[in-house]
C-alpha cells in the first residue's frame, strides 16, 4: 500500500506534464507562467459563477442576498482580465482588422506584429506607472469598497502590476515567439 | 480663461437644467467675463471624478463622496436618517458644518472644495402600499449605499444593490419591488410607469451628500481678483443654488406622480408609520459617531452643530 | 474639428494600413488626441505635464476591468463554451437541421431567430455574439455552410435584440431625453420583429445568389425529427431558466449570466464530459478571450474621450442647427452622421455622447422623440456590425481565432443593407414605431 503511492503521484504528474506540453505552445519558464496565470484567471472566473448563483439563490429563497456581491464581482473581473492580459499579448492574440490580409505579404505582416508588441509594450509601461502612483494615492487616502471595506488600491497595485508583467514578457518572450511562429491572429493566413 | 464643468447626470436633472447654468452665468459676471465655464459630459465612472478634477483632466465636477467609501466620511453626517427634511436647509447646513468643523481632517487633499449639497429627503417608491412598516418586511428593495443600508436592514428589507440608474429596469422586470430615491425620480426615472405608491416621510429616510470641487492648480492659475470672485459665488451661495434646484425637482416629482394616478401619501409627523421608522432609527447617528472616530474632528458637535443649522433654516424657511 | 479628423484618419490608418490591434490603436489615438487638445506640440513633447492624458488613460483601465455591467462578458461566453464542451450545441444544431436543414441556409435562418430571441431577453448584443459563436459556430461548419454566412449571422443576430424590449438602451434614451420608456418599449416591438423578418430575407438573398454558403440537406421523416428534438431537451431547460429568470424577474440579466453559465456547468458534469483537464480549457480560454474584449471596450472609451474633449458632437449640431433644408433632410443627415459615427465607435458611447446633443434640436423640428429613439436604436445596432470598428464582428473574431474579420464584414454586408432598408421604412413610415404606443397609451 505504502509502496503504490508514490508510483501514482509519479504517474500523475507525468500525465501532468503531458497534459501542459499538449496544451500549451510556450515551453519551460514561460509555459509555467502562462499556466499560472491562467491557473488563477479559471479559479477566479469559476467563483465569479459560484458567487452570483448563491447571491440569486440566497435572495430568491432565503430572502438573504450576499453582502458585497457587486464588489466581490468587480475584484474578479479585474483579477482574471489582467492574468489573461500577458499570455494573449505576447501570443499576439489582440483582435485585429485584418481587412487587407489578402493584399499584404506574411512578411509584412509579421513586422506589422512586432511593431504593435512594441506599441503595447511601451504604452503599458507607462500607463502603468501612473496606476502605481494611483494606487499609492488611493491606499494613503484610506479608500475602500463599500461592504468588504478592501482597500482599493492593492487592486490597482495587481493591475499596474501585471501591466508590467506584459510589457516585460512581450519584449522578450512575445518577439521571440513572433519571429518563429505566427501570431494568434495570424494563424489562418499561414 | 475657459473653465471646463464635468456633468455625469441626465440633461434633465436639476444639476444641468439650473445649478451649472446658474453658477457658470455667476461666475462669468463675477469675473467681468474673464472666466467663461464650459460644461462637459463625462462617460466615466462619477467616482473617478475626484482624480479626474485633482490630475487636470477636467477643472470643475460635482459627485457623491460615498461613492469613495473609506475616503469621505464626513459629509454622511446629513445622510443620517431623519436629520433633514428639505434638500435646501441641508445643503446649507451641510456646506456650514463643513467649514466649521471637516476643513481641518483634510478628506479633500488634492482637490479645492467649492461647495457642499444634498438632495431632497429619500423616499419610498413601491409597487405596493405601505400601510405599516411591517409590509416593508421580506420586501427586494433596491438601494445605492451608506447609512441607508442600514436603515434597510432595520427594516428587514431584502437589499438588492443597485445604481439608482437602474431602478426602471429592475422594478419594471419586477427583480425588485421598490425603490428608496428622493421624489424627483418620480419623473426623471420615470417611476411613474412602474410603481404603484410613493409613500413620503416628512424627513424622508436618507440623502445623499454630493460635494463641489475644482482642480487646485486651476484655482491658484487664476488672478486674485478672480479667485475671489469665484468663491463669492460658491460657498453658501451655491450650497442654496444647488439645494433649492434639486427641492424644486422633488415637488416636480410629486405633481407628476400625483398626476400618472400615483397613490401619494404624504405622512404627517405623527403618524405611526413615522414614528416607529424614527423608532427604527435610532442609534444610527452613533453609527456615524463611531464611523468617522479615526478623523480628528469633534464628531459629536459636528452633529449638534449640523441640526442647529438645520432647524435655523427650517425656521428661516417657515417664515413668509 | 481638423484635430478629430486627423484622429479619425490616423485611426484607421493604424488598424487597417498598419493592422494595429484594435485596442492599442483607439488607446493610443486617443490618448495623444487628448494631450494634444490639452496642448500638446512637437515642441513642448518633452516638457509637456502628461499627467492628465495617462490618469485618463489609468482611469478607464482600472475602471472598465471593474465594472460589474461588463460580467455578462466571461459568464455568458462561460456559457456558450461549457453548453458546447457538453457536446449540446451540436445536438441543438442536429435538431434544427433535421427540421430546416432540407431549406437552403434553414440553419443560418434559425441562427438569426435563435440570437435574436436570446439577446432580446439578456439585452446585451456583445454578450449575445459571445455566447453564440461557440455554440453556433462549429455546427454550422459541419453542415457545411459558409464561413461568412455563418459568422454574420451571429454578428447580425446578436443586434436585433437590443431594440426588442426589455432594452437597456432604450432604458438609457429614454432616462436621457425624458421620453416615456413604456412607449419607447411599445414603440420598439414592431420594428425588432421587422428587423428579423429582413434579416431572414436577407438569408434567402445569401443563399439565393450563392447556394452553396448555406447547402440544403435532405429532408427528414417526422419520426426522425422528433428522436433530434431529444437530444435538445438539456439545451432548452438552460435557455428556458436564464430567460424564464429574466422575464419573471427572479434575477437581473446581469445575474442571469452567472446563473447560466451556473446551469450549464451542472449539465456538463450531469453528462460526463468535464475532466478536471477539460473544466481548465473551458474556463482558461473564457477567460482569454473576455480579456481580449476588455482590451478593445478600454481603447474605444479613451478614444470616445478624446472625441468628447474636441467637442465634435456639438460641432455636428451647429452644423446641422443651420442646415436650411426641410426638416426630413435634416433628420436624414443626422442619420448618415450615425452611420459614420458607426465606423469608429463602440455602441454606447456613441449613444451617450450624441443623444443629449442632437434630441433637442429633433424635438425643436417637430419630430415624435420615442420615433427618434428607435430610430437612433436602429442606427447603434447598426454601428454594431460597421466596418472597421464593429464591436460584434471583434466578439465573434475574439472567439473564432480562425475567422478573419474580413470574411465576417463581408458577411455582414447583405445584413447592413437589411438594416438600412429597415431604417429607412421607420423613418418614411413612422407608424411601424408610433402604431403600437399610440394604441396602448394614447
Ligand atoms: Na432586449
Ligand atoms: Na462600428
Amino acid at each position: 500500500m505504502t509502496g503504490k503511492q508514490p508510483i501514482n503521484v509519479e504517474e500523475e504528474s507525468m500525465a501532468f506534464r503531458a497534459w501542459l506540453d499538449a496544451h500549451y505552445r510556450e515551453r519551460g519558464l514561460f509555459m509555467w507562467l502562462a499556466f499560472s496565470l491562467e491557473l488563477v484567471a479559471v479559479i477566479t472566473l469559476f467563483l465569479l459563477m459560484l458567487l452570483t448563483c448563491a447571491d440569486v439563490t440566497g435572495r430568491y429563497l432565503f430572502n438573504n442576498s450576499i453582502d458585497g456581491a457587486i464588489e466581490l464581482t468587480r475584484i474578479g473581473l479585474a483579477i482574471m482580465v489582467f492574468a489573461e492580459l500577458p499570455v494573449i499579448s505576447w501570443r499576439g492574440g489582440h483582435v485585429v482588422v485584418d481587412l487587407l490580409d489578402s493584399i499584404v505579404s506574411h512578411r509584412l505582416i509579421r513586422v506589422f506584429s512586432m511593431l504593435a508588441a512594441l506599441l503595447i509594450a511601451t504604452s503599458l509601461y507607462f500607463v502603468a506607472w501612473r496606476i502605481w502612483e494611483l494606487a499609492e494615492r488611493s491606499l494613503r487616502r484610506g479608500e475602500v469598497t463599500e461592504y468588504l471595506k478592501f482597500p482599493e488600491g492593492y487592486l490597482i497595485y495587481y493591475i499596474a502590476l501585471m501591466s508590467w508583467v506584459t510589457a516585460a514578457t512581450m519584449i522578450t518572450y512575445g518577439i521571440y515567439h513572433l519571429w518563429v511562429t505566427p501570431s494568434d491572429n495570424q494563424l489562418v493566413s499561414d | 480663461t475657459t473653465l471646463r464643468a464635468a456633468t455625469w447626470l441626465p440633461p434633465s436633472n436639476p444639476q444641468n437644467t439650473t445649478v451649472w447654468p446658474t453658477w457658470a452665468k455667476w461666475v462669468e459676471e463675477a469675473t467681468e467675463g474673464r472666466v467663461k465655464v464650459v460644461v462637459e459630459d463625462y462617460t466615466g465612472h462619477p467616482k473617478t471624478l475626484f482624480s479626474a478634477v485633482e490630475d487636470g483632466i477636467l477643472d470643475v465636477a460635482s459627485t457623491v463622496n460615498t461613492y469613495l467609501p473609506g475616503r469621505f466620511k464626513l459629509p454622511s453626517v446629513a445622510e443620517i436618517p431623519g436629520e433633514i427634511s428639505s434638500a435646501e436647509g441641508g445643503s446649507v447646513a451641510l456646506w456650514k458644518t463643513y467649514q466649521e468643523y471637516f476643513v481641518e481632517a483634510d478628506e479633500y487633499d488634492g482637490l479645492k472644495v467649492l461647495s457642499m449639497f444634498v438632495h431632497g429627503p429619500g423616499q419610498m417608491h413601491t409597487k405596493f402600499p405601505v400601510n405599516t412598516l411591517a409590509d416593508m418586511k421580506g420586501k427586494k428593495m433596491r438601494i445605492g449605499g451608506g447609512l441607508v443600508n442600514e436603515l434597510a436592514a432595520r427594516l428587514e428589507v431584502t437589499p438588492v444593490n443597485a445604481p439608482a440608474t437602474k431602478s426602471y429596469e429592475m422594478l419594471q422586470q419586477g427583480v425588485v419591488d421598490g425603490t428608496f430615491l428622493p421624489a424627483q425620480e418620480q419623473k426623471a426615472l420615470r417611476l411613474t410607469e412602474v410603481t404603484t405608491d410613493l409613500t413620503l416621510f416628512p424627513k424622508g429616510l436618507y440623502t445623499t451628500a454630493f460635494t463641489i470641487f475644482m482642480n487646485p492648480d486651476f484655482f491658484e492659475g487664476l488672478s486674485p481678483e478672480d479667485q475671489e470672485a469665484i468663491m463669492s459665488v460658491s460657498g453658501e451661495k451655491l450650497a442654496r443654488l444647488a439645494g433649492s434646484a434639486w427641492g424644486a425637482a422633488d415637488a416636480e416629482g410629486i405633481a407628476t406622480a400625483k398626476e400618472a394616478g400615483i397613490h401619494v401619501v404624504e405622512l404627517s409627523p405623527d403618524d405611526p408609520r413615522v414614528v416607529e421608522m424614527h423608532k427604527l432609527a435610532e442609534g444610527i447617528d452613533q453609527q456615524w459617531i463611531k464611523d468617522v472616530a479615526d478623523r480628528k474632528v469633534d464628531a459629536a458637535a459636528a452633529l449638534a452643530a449640523f441640526r442647529k443649522y438645520v432647524a435655523e433654516e427650517e425656521e428661516k424657511a417657515a417664515k413668509p | 474639428m481638423t484635430v478629430v479628423l486627423i484622429g479619425f484618419a490616423i485611426l484607421l490608418l493604424l488598424i487597417i494600413g498598419l493592422r494595429l490591434p484594435i485596442a492599442i490603436a483607439m488607446g493610443l489615438v486617443g490618448f495623444f488626441g487628448f494631450a494634444v487638445l490639452q496642448g500638446l506640440t512637437l515642441d513642448t513633447l518633452f516638457t509637456f505635464n502628461w499627467k492628465a492624458a495617462l490618469t485618463l488613460a489609468s482611469n478607464r483601465i482600472t475602471e472598465t476591468v471593474q465594472d460589474y455591467g461588463l460580467s455578462v462578458i466571461p459568464l455568458f461566453i462561460l456559457m456558450g463554451n461549457l453548453i458546447t464542451r457538453a457536446g449540446l450545441s451540436q445536438k441543438l444544431y442536429d435538431a434544427s437541421y433535421a427540421f430546416l436543414g432540407h431549406r437552403k441556409g434553414g440553419l443560418a435562418m434559425s441562427t438569426v431567430l435563435a440570437c435574436g430571441g436570446f439577446s432580446a431577453i439578456c439585452g446585451s448584443s456583445l454578450a449575445t455574439a459571445a455566447t453564440m459563436s461557440k455554440v453556433a459556430m462549429p455546427p454550422m461548419r459541419r453542415f457545411g455552410y459558409d464561413d461568412s454566412l455563418a459568422a454574420a449571422s451571429i454578428a447580425a443576430g446578436g443586434t436585433l435584440g437590443i431594440l426588442i424590449p426589455p432594452s437597456v438602451i432604450l432604458v438609457i434614451y429614454g432616462l436621457l431625453t425624458e421620453t416615456s420608456i413604456r412607449e419607447l418599449f411599445a414603440a420598439g416591438f414592431l420594428p425588432g420583429l421587422l428587423g428579423v423578418l429582413l434579416y431572414l430575407l436577407a438569408v434567402r438573398y445569401v443563399v439565393w445568389r450563392h447556394p452553396e454558403r448555406g447547402p440544403a440537406g435532405k429532408a427528414f421523416s417526422w419520426p426522425e425529427r422528433l428522436r433530434a428534438l431529444s437530444g435538445v431537451w438539456g439545451v432548452l431547460a438552460l435557455f428556458a431558466l436564464v430567460m424564464g429568470g429574466i422575464y419573471l424577474g427572479v434575477f437581473t440579466p446581469t445575474e442571469a449570466a452567472g446563473v447560466g453559465a451556473g446551469g450549464a456547468f451542472l449539465i456538463a458534469l450531469f453528462r460526463k464530459t468535464l475532466s478536471l483537464g477539460v473544466v481548465f480549457e473551458v474556463f482558461s480560454d473564457t477567460a482569454r478571450t473576455s480579456a481580449m474584449l476588455f482590451a478593445v471596450v478600454i481603447g474605444a472609451l479613451i478614444f470616445s474621450d478624446f472625441i468628447n474633449r474636441a467637442g465634435f458632437t456639438d460641432l455636428l449640431v451647429s452644423y446641422v442647427a443651420s442646415l436650411q433644408v426641410a426638416p426630413i433632410v435634416v433628420i436624414l443627415v443626422i442619420l448618415g452622421i450615425y452611420i459614420l459615427l458607426g465606423m469608429v465607435f463602440e455602441s454606447l458611447s456613441m449613444l451617450l455622447l450624441t443623444v443629449p446633443v442632437f434630441y433637442p434640436l429633433v424635438a425643436e423640428l417637430g419630430f415624435n422623440l420615442v420615433w427618434f429613439g428607435i430610430v437612433v436604436v436602429v442606427v447603434t445596432e447598426i454601428s454594431l456590425i460597421t466596418p472597421p470598428v464593429g464591436m460584434n464582428v471583434f466578439v465573434l473574431s475574439a472567439v473564432l481565432k480562425d475567422i478573419r474579420t474580413g470574411t465576417i464584414f463581408r458577411g455582414v454586408t447583405p445584413f447592413w443593407v437589411a438594416d438600412i432598408v429597415r431604417l429607412l421604412l421607420i423613418v418614411f413610415i413612422a407608424q411601424i414605431a408610433l402604431f403600437l404606443p399610440d394604441l396602448l397609451y394614447r
